[in-house]
């Protein structure tokens, strides 16, 4: 028990250190928030949206067919404008050329001009493209119910197309019940990637300056054993990311309406991740001798884990190789544990396999930490 | 001159001596560029979008429902979407592990209900955290069951024949009788044809820039769009990794020793200055070898880009000067200046495009060096002098001088 309280003494001062620095708060918590607003907008304003997706239609044609192709194309999710001229700026544009009708009207076959904007949504250009197929579709099925009749009388009385194939559509029983906000993507995201850098900058440098400065040497002459202090180092950094993670969840739940799911089950992850974490810290911190070195290895661990294991960006536009080779990178794990609870309402066997990654990622870390640990140069 | 030469090639050798940080500095950014370049390279030989896995359920399992699930499996379609025909509650278990995009079941008496033009209803059961693709997968089905629609009320009559033949025995089935149906469905045939071989109507789609003209975007493309800002973003962290020598070199009292000699304040200063300019061209030009030959990307005329990176090193070099000017001590430098790179960076542009973000952090990311180098070398790329961003880089890098020589000096004789 002693041991105990001595272990956690020198964690909770190691945290104390930490979080009396005002800098801490602009890494764990301020930079955090821009990226959660950045990137929770992003998705927002991604391929998620727009929600009404724009389609300019310039009709030339000097028929009736514009206008009845127009309506058709006409549907909830697409925004039609039809002008009589090219704009300068658009995202979409469909040209109904001067003799649509009449090509109709003599059953010859054309080719309508679709531009869509490379630099605008593209989700929002393959929903219009569809709905153009889709009103194609429609237009044919009633020329074709329409036989061999005159084509320039069509429009004075037709057979109306009916559409007898629904689509109902819809999430999983017992996940969610409203789509999941650019925020219950990003929040998780950044938590995890922020708690990567941090512990592995602060844990790490930390580590390194307490023994070049010779505070671990001096540690030893206190009844502190080695083990003891290794084992301090590891709670006080687990602690700090175990902070970032409450205080940014706090955040989301107050100004984002997060929804993490189970909260003690995402909690859990969390603190996993961070224990991992938290012995990549001391490991590194062990290892390195410059603080330079020390930042720049955690800068390129953490980004390339975060973009590897779906930080950054939807897993699912990942090509599937890269996405393979994502499970290497301990974010992959915790992400995939955040999102089986958050969007999927998962309980602890649905994430047993991800802990069990991440506990053994921990515990391995931890016995090469203990290995590398050094109390002086 | 000689002795600011002599410092100044003192201090390249000795940062060559321990090259790790600077490699690592270098590295990310090309990491980075590599990694974000393989995902979002546009895949036009296999689609634009990454397979999509679907689960099918077919309840029906009657003639139409195998015309559809035809439909998924047809080739063109066999490229975006993977399909695995399941049950139901096999699929619905899988997709609440999230294995599948989305899972498709078609009801029973589907063909039957069908046949006998009756609505009909599909459902699409979509991942809820994947955002793009089980959208992909609606929209395909919302179109077959528009085509399905069609086809049933254009072939009304001869779907009647058809849901009779289903529910009769064979030999119950008059075939003398069926022949005025078969020739009336041919006629059909023929006449539709006529507007579906060649479709009658069809799309012939382009993409186009803002000004209309056409654009194809490569996978080069995309490395030298990002390639530049993140090169900015870490020539950032290296020079101000560089120039904090001027902070060491204070504390550990090697600058009071250095001006017992014949060396003046300015030459010192000078030096500091030049090695700042120097390394960040350096690693600067290191970034576009292995970006050229690593990347194929194209940076344009390349005295263009080189007179941008040389703007572009001068206001780092410049703008960490004043920055170990202001500053108490090492402690300080890094705790402020790494924030201030990361705030330059993801306001300017480094970290996200800067028409992805809100106006707001638009505004603020013109006050940054990342977005005039940015948008300085996408000018250059398109064979453009970029002459705003090297008179903003200069001219603001000179201003930072300015203010940076005679609080250095002060620095300096303190």
């Amino acid at each position: 028990m002693a041991r105990l309280r001595r272990t956690l003494h020198v964690a909770g001062n190691d945290l104390r250190m930490m979080v009396g620095d005002k800098v801490f708060f602009f890494w764990t918590l301020a930079f955090p928030i821009i990226f959660i607003v950045l990137f929770g907008l992003l998705y927002k304003s991604g391929d998620n949206a727009p929600q009404v997706a724009e389609l300019t239609v310039v009709n030339l044609d000097r028929g009736p067919w514009g206008a009845y192709f127009v309506d058709k194309v006409r549907s909830p999710g697409v925004n039609v404008t039809v002008t009589g001229e090219e704009p300068a700026e658009y995202d979409r544009l469909l040209v109904l050329p001067a003799d649509f009708s009449a090509k109709i009207e003599a059953r010859r076959d054309q080719a309508l001009d679709f531009r869509k904007r490379s630099d605008a949504s593209i989700k929002a250009a393959a929903r219009v493209e569809t709905r153009l197929f889709q009103a194609i579709a429609r237009v044919l099925a009633e020329l074709v119910l329409y036989g061999d009749g005159d084509l320039t009388r069509f429009l004075d009385g037709h057979p109306e197309f009916r559409d007898l194939v629904q689509v109902k559509s819809g999430f999983p029983a017992n996940t969610v019940t409203v789509v999941p906000s650019g925020f219950d993507h990003s929040i998780p995201g950044t938590t995890v990637q922020f708690i990567m850098m941090m512990v592995l900058i602060y844990g790490g440098i930390s580590v390194m300056e307490d023994r070049k400065k010779g505070v671990l040497v001096r540690m030893l002459f206190s009844p502190l054993s080695k083990g003891e202090v290794f084992r301090a180092k590891l709670a006080g950094r687990w602690a700090m990311g175990m902070l970032q993670a409450l205080m940014l969840i706090a955040v989301g739940k107050i100004f984002f309406h997060l929804n993490l799911g189970n909260l003690p089950l995402a909690l859990s992850v969390l603190a996993v991740f961070s224990l991992a974490m938290a012995a990549l810290s001391v490991l590194v911190g062990s290892l390195c001798a410059k603080e330079d070195v020390i930042v720049g290895l955690s800068v390129l661990m953490a980004n390339i884990f975060a973009g590897l294991g779906g930080c950054w960006w939807p897993n699912e536009i990942v090509p599937p190789t890269i996405r393979k080779v994502g499970m290497v990178s301990p974010a992959y794990w915790a992400m995939d544990a955040l999102h089986k609870l958050t969007f999927f309402q998962g309980r602890l066997p649905d994430i047993l396999p991800s802990l069990g990654v991440l506990g053994a990622l921990s515990v391995v870390s931890t016995l090469v930490a203990v290995r590398y640990f050094r109390v002086r140069d | 001159m000689r002795r600011l030469l002599l410092i100044l090639g003192s201090d390249v050798r000795r940062h060559l001596k321990a090259p790790l940080p600077i490699i690592i500095f270098i590295l990310i950014p090309l990491m980075m560029t590599g990694l974000i370049g393989m995902i979002f390279a546009p895949r036009v030989e296999d689609g634009q979008l990454p397979p999509i896995q679907v689960l099918l359920v077919d309840h029906d399992q009657g003639l139409v429902s195998k015309l559809l699930v035809g439909a998924f499996d047809n080739d063109q379609m066999k490229k975006t979407l993977q399909v695995t025909v399941t049950d139901e509650a096999e699929g619905r278990k899988r997709m609440r592990k999230g294995s599948a995009s989305a899972m498709v079941v078609i009801p029973e008496r589907f063909t039957l209900d069908l046949l006998d033009a009756r609505p009909v209803t599909i459902e699409v059961v979509k991942n809820p955290a994947e955002q793009f693709l089980p959208d992909v997968v609606e929209e395909f089905v919302n179109t077959m069951a528009v085509v399905l629609s069609g086809a049933v009320q254009a072939f009304a009559e001869e779907a009647k024949g058809i849901r009779a033949m289903l529910e009769s025995p064979l030999g119950s089935i008059s075939w003398e009788m069926l022949s005025p149906q078969l020739g009336r469905a041919q006629k059909k045939m023929i006449a539709a044809e006529r507007y579906l071989n060649p479709l009658l109507v069809r799309l012939n789609t382009q993409e186009t820039t803002a000004a209309g003209a056409r654009t194809r975007f490569t996978q080069a493309d995309l490395f030298a769009a990002i390639l530049p800002g993140m090169a900015i973003m870490f020539l950032l962290f290296i020079v101000q990794t560089l120039m904090r020598d001027i902070l060491s070199e204070r504390t550990d009292g090697k600058l009071r020793r250095m001006m017992t000699t014949p060396l003046r304040p300015l030459e010192l200063i000078g030096a500091r200055l030049l090695g700042g300019w120097v390394m960040g061209m350096a690693v600067l030009l290191v970034m576009v070898a292995v970006g050229t030959l690593v990347f194929r990307v194209a940076w344009g005329p390349f005295g263009d880009f080189l007179l941008l990176g040389a703007a572009g090193a001068f206001w780092t070099a410049a703008f960490f000067a004043l920055f170990h000017a202001l500053v108490r001590n090492r402690n300080q430098a890094g705790a402020l200046g790494a924030p201030l790179i990361l705030a330059f960076s993801l306001f300017g542009g480094s970290m996200m495009n800067p028409e992805a973000m809100p106006k707001a952090f638009r505004a603020v990311g013109i006050l940054t060096p990342n977005r005039w180098f940015i948008d300085g070398a996408a000018l250059v790329r398109e064979g453009l002098f970029p002459l705003a961003a090297l008179i903003v880089l200069a001219g603001s890098g000179l201003l930072l001088l300015a203010l940076a020589v005679p609080a250095l000096r002060r620095r300096i004789s303190e």
